[in-house]
């Protein structure tokens, strides 16, 4: 009896070892083929010279890329979301949208007066604190936006904020959460009986400039992949 | 009696409201209890073929990437670092274009924007002593007349001791504003400090790659 009980508990292992086995080989085969998956869709990008984003929602990162390269990386403190959860693959930035998009400055001479930095002599450079202070009829990563979305052409609109950046008022927090935990997911109840699609997501970076950075580098028109 | 029917009716609609917004929460937790979504396996007798072609682009991949050394611009940061590989060799406080826009005042009505170009480039010239030939947005600029001689556009010592070309008039070269290295100043060209840009100029052969972002 003593070697029956032995000889069942022997088989429930083998059997849970062989079923644990054939999962791992199953989530490997599906590993390669998200990997072969990725690595096309990149390729396809990559050899055309110019820069792509890669949106790693797992490993909580975007990247700027060309060739392969990593030119820039943005960690993503968290994220949320709500909607459809197909929105990975080969994307292209359609829009970036910003309640205060930055403008350029125009110059009509005769018409503004365009203050010249006054030249100094070569190897007398001031100290870099004071070089940032001067206010420079330029369009810098200063003058980016804070908050601001992404809206990509497979449907997604990705929201854009930091947690250090300027600190919305009580009123623009109300109407965050409003949009968030009620307008969303009535959208989203609506676009779902209309057999359309909702996906929104919000990424908040820890660096107030982070935002500012992708503003700056993530044109209108650059393809990029969701991972 | 109407003011119990007013009552009735309000709660009835908040009930409703709320009984909608509950769907949407339930839905809205079916959709992320679905994420991420599951890639579909590899079948077993392909896996080999499926391991090849992983390998073969992963190769490819890397033979895309420049060889030897090459120059990587950040405009937001305006930061320049020489590469190799993917060690960085040297890095350095630079000034990239303004982004401002010249509208030229009367008949013609040309207009300039003055971003440093973003892309891949390759160095195509080094000079030493360059002197700038001014083009017709540098007097348009100071209000002046644009001049019809050739000799009247040239002006020496403003870009340093050595420039590289990377085409369309454009070149990373020396500065006299060294105080403004680190903002976003130029007319597209890339302004570098004197140390940097001799360590460049000796460093850097011509067909280097440039990638400006």
């Amino acid at each position: 009896m003593k070697a029956m009980t032995k000889l069942a508990a022997l088989a429930v292992v083998a059997a849970a070892g062989l079923a644990a086995l054939g999962w791992a080989a199953g989530a490997d085969r599906a590993a390669l083929a998200k990997k072969q998956e990725t690595l096309n869709a990149e390729y396809g990008l990559a050899k055309e010279s110019k820069f792509y984003f890669v949106f790693d929602v797992q490993g909580r990162k975007i990247e700027l890329r060309v060739r392969g390269m990593v030119l820039r990386t943005w960690p993503i403190e968290s994220m949320r979301f709500w909607g459809r959860p197909d929105f990975s693959g080969s994307v292209e930035l359609v829009k970036k949208t910003a309640l205060k998009a930055p403008e350029r400055i125009v110059i009509k001479p005769g018409e503004t007066e365009a203050p010249a930095p006054s030249p100094a002599p070569a190897g007398t450079a001031a100290p870099a604190a004071n070089a940032a202070e001067f206010q420079l009829e330029a369009l810098e990563l200063r003058d980016m936006p804070t908050r601001f979305g992404l809206d990509l052409d497979n449907g997604l609109h990705i929201s854009i904020k930091s947690r250090t950046g300027d600190s919305p008022g009580l009123a623009s927090r109300l109407r965050d959460a409003w949009r968030w935990y009620v307008g969303l997911p009535l959208r989203d109840l609506s676009a779902s009986r209309k057999s359309q699609g909702l996906s929104e997501l919000e990424l908040v970076f820890a660096d107030g400039k982070d935002p500012q950075s992708i503003y700056w580098h993530l044109f209108d028109g650059i393809k990029g992949i969701i991972l | 009696m109407i003011k119990r029917l007013l009552i009735a009716a309000a709660a009835l609609a908040y009930l409703g409201f709320l009984a909608v917004l509950g769907s949407s929460y339930f839905l809205g937790l079916k959709q992320a209890s679905a994420w991420p979504p599951p890639a579909k396996a590899v079948p077993e007798k392909d896996v080999p073929k499926v391991e090849k072609n992983v390998q073969q682009l992963e190769r490819r991949m890397t033979a895309l990437q420049p060889k030897g050394l090459y120059i990587v611009i950040d405009t937001a940061e305006n930061r320049l670092t020489l590469m190799s590989g993917d060690k960085p060799v040297r890095t350095a406080v630079v000034s990239c274009g303004s982004g401002v826009v010249l509208e030229e005042p009367g008949g013609k009505k040309r207009s300039w924007v003055f971003d440093t170009p973003r892309g891949e480039f390759t160095v195509k010239s080094k000079i030493t002593n360059p002197y700038w030939v001014k083009p017709d947005w540098a007097f348009i600029e100071e209000g002046e007349k644009i001049p019809k001689g050739m000799e009247d556009r040239i002006e020496a010592g403003t870009l340093g001791d050595y420039a590289l070309g990377f085409g369309q008039g454009y070149f990373i070269h020396g500065t006299l504003y060294t105080r403004l290295l680190g903002r976003n100043v130029t007319h597209g060209c890339v302004r570098v400090g004197d140390d940097d840009l001799k360590y460049l100029y000796k460093a850097v052969p011509i067909g280097a790659k440039i990638y400006i972002y």
